[in-house]
């Protein structure tokens, strides 16, 4: 069985002009000690995927169909206060540090043993301090910097003490939504790096949300390309990154410089992303699409599988 | 910046703000209409005798070198004699000050907690009828204007029902009687407080509850709110421990202007109640050319306001560790 299993899940905001459809039939499966990573431009739904995992989602928003289900529980329609013993415990989050992610007016170490003390409270508070001890020293920030306010923190150390809050109570499942964003590149090489130990460390699954397919490419197992709320292609990452089926895919993968392999130009997307409002008939693509035909525009696309392991939401692909 | 030199710096800007604020008041002073000899001068005196009094009091001399001693007379704490009372102004001063920060301290400590609470709770309840009824009752009681409602107060629960006193703040039976304890005159002095306190409290709990809500609703919104949700806390300790602390640091300011404003708003209730602090003593002081009182009552309302802006500020290092850095 797997770890976390999404069927056809579908979110919406309700907004003054309709109901905005942020997330519409998304469908896929972790296993236990896997990575999966969601990359797709802003707008398109993969922090409020990010959130309805773990049922966070603001209070205009609303899961209109589909399930969650994790180690066998569904979460869609959990009562709050079972909810509440799932988040942290089973599913944590590691936000992005240049959010204000820690609360400015209490202590690191303390923002990160309440974590513990709220799940665990059978704890003493030696065995909580040597916890969070244990957990600076493994995100590799200085003891001695540990009951600092975070705005003493470097932006690196920020990131790294909410991974550390994140792994507080040894949870099955990490949500990393844009981890790395506001970081250069250097610490946000060593982050990926780290972050990649502790998971084959401790056996964590991890949802990685981003924006930066190269981050996606480094870290993750598995990939789904999100655009306009649906994935459009989802599969192993050699196999998504070497053949890359469909048509945004392929755009996106151009649109971003590489080192190596041949020197070309960066070739910008044209046009713009559908109005979720009142979405498009067809393919949601199918407006910015090059090949795009007649029934793209008027049907909605299926999945095709390419490999056991690889398949893509597009009329054409096959 | 390190506490202690934090504070030193506020104190030489609190000195040299001061010594501005010194220098406008004698000017006003000056400036202003009437002659203070005419107030203490018997129509029987001849011409010479007033202008020996005049020597006497220093205002034949030079502007300069009044305020040379205006400020030297500060400095060595001799404020001179009250026209009307003839009495030292220093002792007056002294007399008055304690009565005022009673009543003031109060009204303050309660409003500010009783607001910041139903602040809270109003936030929670946002669009709610417990919110519309908090806001709006708020908002009329903080801008309804304050003799009006000292009067009403005084009408209904000292006139019609005469549950307290309506006015001083003593009673002469139990303070002049030998077998009363000193908890008797204590509750005798907070019988003759509930009053003023109560029309305080009603005028200033309003601004601090709509100040604290908006505040928390503001602060609902940060991302450390959504960590805080992420991490399985519960509602309440998420509003009490993430939210409110860092919603709260607006309200302190506020202490600190509307401590200004309190002593202006001191001066209504304490006439009203017939209070006897210091707000009285300047309207009583202004309207009689008592010069003398007049002058040190506005000195030490300017000492006040700006030491309670030096409060405030190390509270806020305090509450907020972003400042004491």
């Amino acid at each position: 069985m797997a770890l976390l299993e999404v069927d056809n899940l579908s979110i919406g905001y309700q907004t003054r002009n309709g109901t905005f459809q942020a997330v519409d039939g998304v469908s896929f499966s972790l296993e236990s000690g896997r990575s999966l990573g969601f990359v797709g431009e802003s707008g398109c739904g993969k922090t409020t995927l990010g959130l309805a995992l773990m049922g966070l989602l603001p209070p205009n928003g609303r899961i209109r169909q589909g399930s969650i289900r994790f180690e066998g529980e569904e979460l869609v329609g959990l009562p709050e206060d079972r909810m509440r013993t799932i988040r942290w415990r089973k599913i944590a989050m590691v936000f992005q540090a240049a959010m204000n992610a820690l609360n400015p007016v209490h202590r690191v170490a303390d923002q990160v043993a309440e974590a513990i003390f709220t799940h665990e409270p059978a704890l003493s508070r030696e065995e909580v301090n040597t916890r969070v001890e244990g957990l600076f020293q493994l995100v590799g920030v200085p003891k001695d910097r540990m009951r600092d306010y975070p705005h003493q923190y470097s932006g690196g150390m920020k990131q790294r003490a909410v991974i550390a809050m994140a792994l507080a109570c040894r949870p099955r499942l990490i949500i990393a939504d844009e981890p790395t964003t506001a970081l250069d590149v250097i610490v946000q090489d060593q982050i990926l790096e780290e972050t990649k130990n502790l998971q084959q460390q401790f056996g964590i699954s991890i949802i990685f949300i981003s924006h930066d397919i190269s981050i996606v490419a480094d870290v993750c197992h598995d990939i789904g390309i999100m655009y306009a709320g649906q994935i459009v292609e989802y599969g192993a990452r050699e196999e998504v990154f070497e053949t890359p089926v469909h048509p945004y895919t392929r755009a996106l993968l151009a649109s971003y410089p590489t080192l190596n392999g041949t020197i070309s130009r960066l070739k910008p997307i044209p046009g713009e992303t559908p109005n979720l409002i009142s979405p498009p008939p067809g393919c949601r693509f199918c407006d910015r699409c090059p090949g795009a035909g007649k029934t793209c525009v008027t049907a909605r696309p299926s999945w095709v599988e390419i490999s056991p392991r690889h398949k893509a939401l597009c009329h054409s692909c096959s | 910046m390190e506490p202690r030199r934090f504070i030193f710096r506020r104190l030489i800007q609190i000195f040299v703000i001061f010594f501005v604020i010194l220098t406008v008041l004698f000017l006003l002073f000056r400036l202003a209409p009437g002659d203070p000899i005419s107030r203490m001068i018997d129509p029987d005196m001849t011409t010479e005798d007033a202008e020996r009094l005049r020597e006497q009091l220093g205002l034949d001399e030079p502007l300069w070198v009044q305020y040379v001693y205006y400020v030297r007379n500060f400095f060595t704490g001799e404020f001179g004699t009250s026209f009307h009372y003839g009495q030292p102004v220093v002792k007056i001063i002294w007399d008055r000050l304690p009565n005022t920060v009673l009543l003031f301290t109060s009204s303050i400590i309660l409003s500010a907690f009783v607001g910041v609470f139903l602040g809270k709770i109003a936030s929670w309840h946002k669009g709610g009828k417990i919110d519309s009824v908090l806001t709006i009752g708020a908002l009329v009681t903080h801008t309804v204007f304050l003799p009006w409602l000292a009067l009403i107060l005084i009408w209904v629960f000292a006139y019609k029902l005469a549950w307290f006193p309506i006015t001083g703040m003593v009673s002469e039976e139990v303070w002049l009687d030998p077998e009363a304890g000193i908890v008797a005159k204590a509750l005798d002095v907070f019988h003759h407080m509930a009053l003023p306190l109560c029309t305080l409290f009603l005028i200033h709990f309003g601004a601090y509850l709509l100040i604290m809500r908006s505040s928390m609703l503001e602060t609902l919104k940060e991302d450390y709110i959504l960590t805080a949700r992420a991490k399985g806390l519960e509602e309440r300790v998420i509003r009490n421990r993430h939210a409110a602390p860092n919603a709260a640091l607006p309200v302190v300011t506020s202490i600190g202007l509307s401590l200004a404003f309190s002593i202006n708003g001191g001066a209504l209730t304490e006439t009203v109640f017939t209070w006897p602090g210091i707000g009285r003593e300047l309207v009583f002081s202004v309207s009689h050319n008592d010069y003398p009182l007049a002058q040190a009552s506005f000195l030490l309302i300017a000492i006040v306001v700006l030491l309670s802006n030096l409060v405030v500020d190390v509270l806020y290092a305090y509450l907020d560790p972003r400042i004491r850095y």
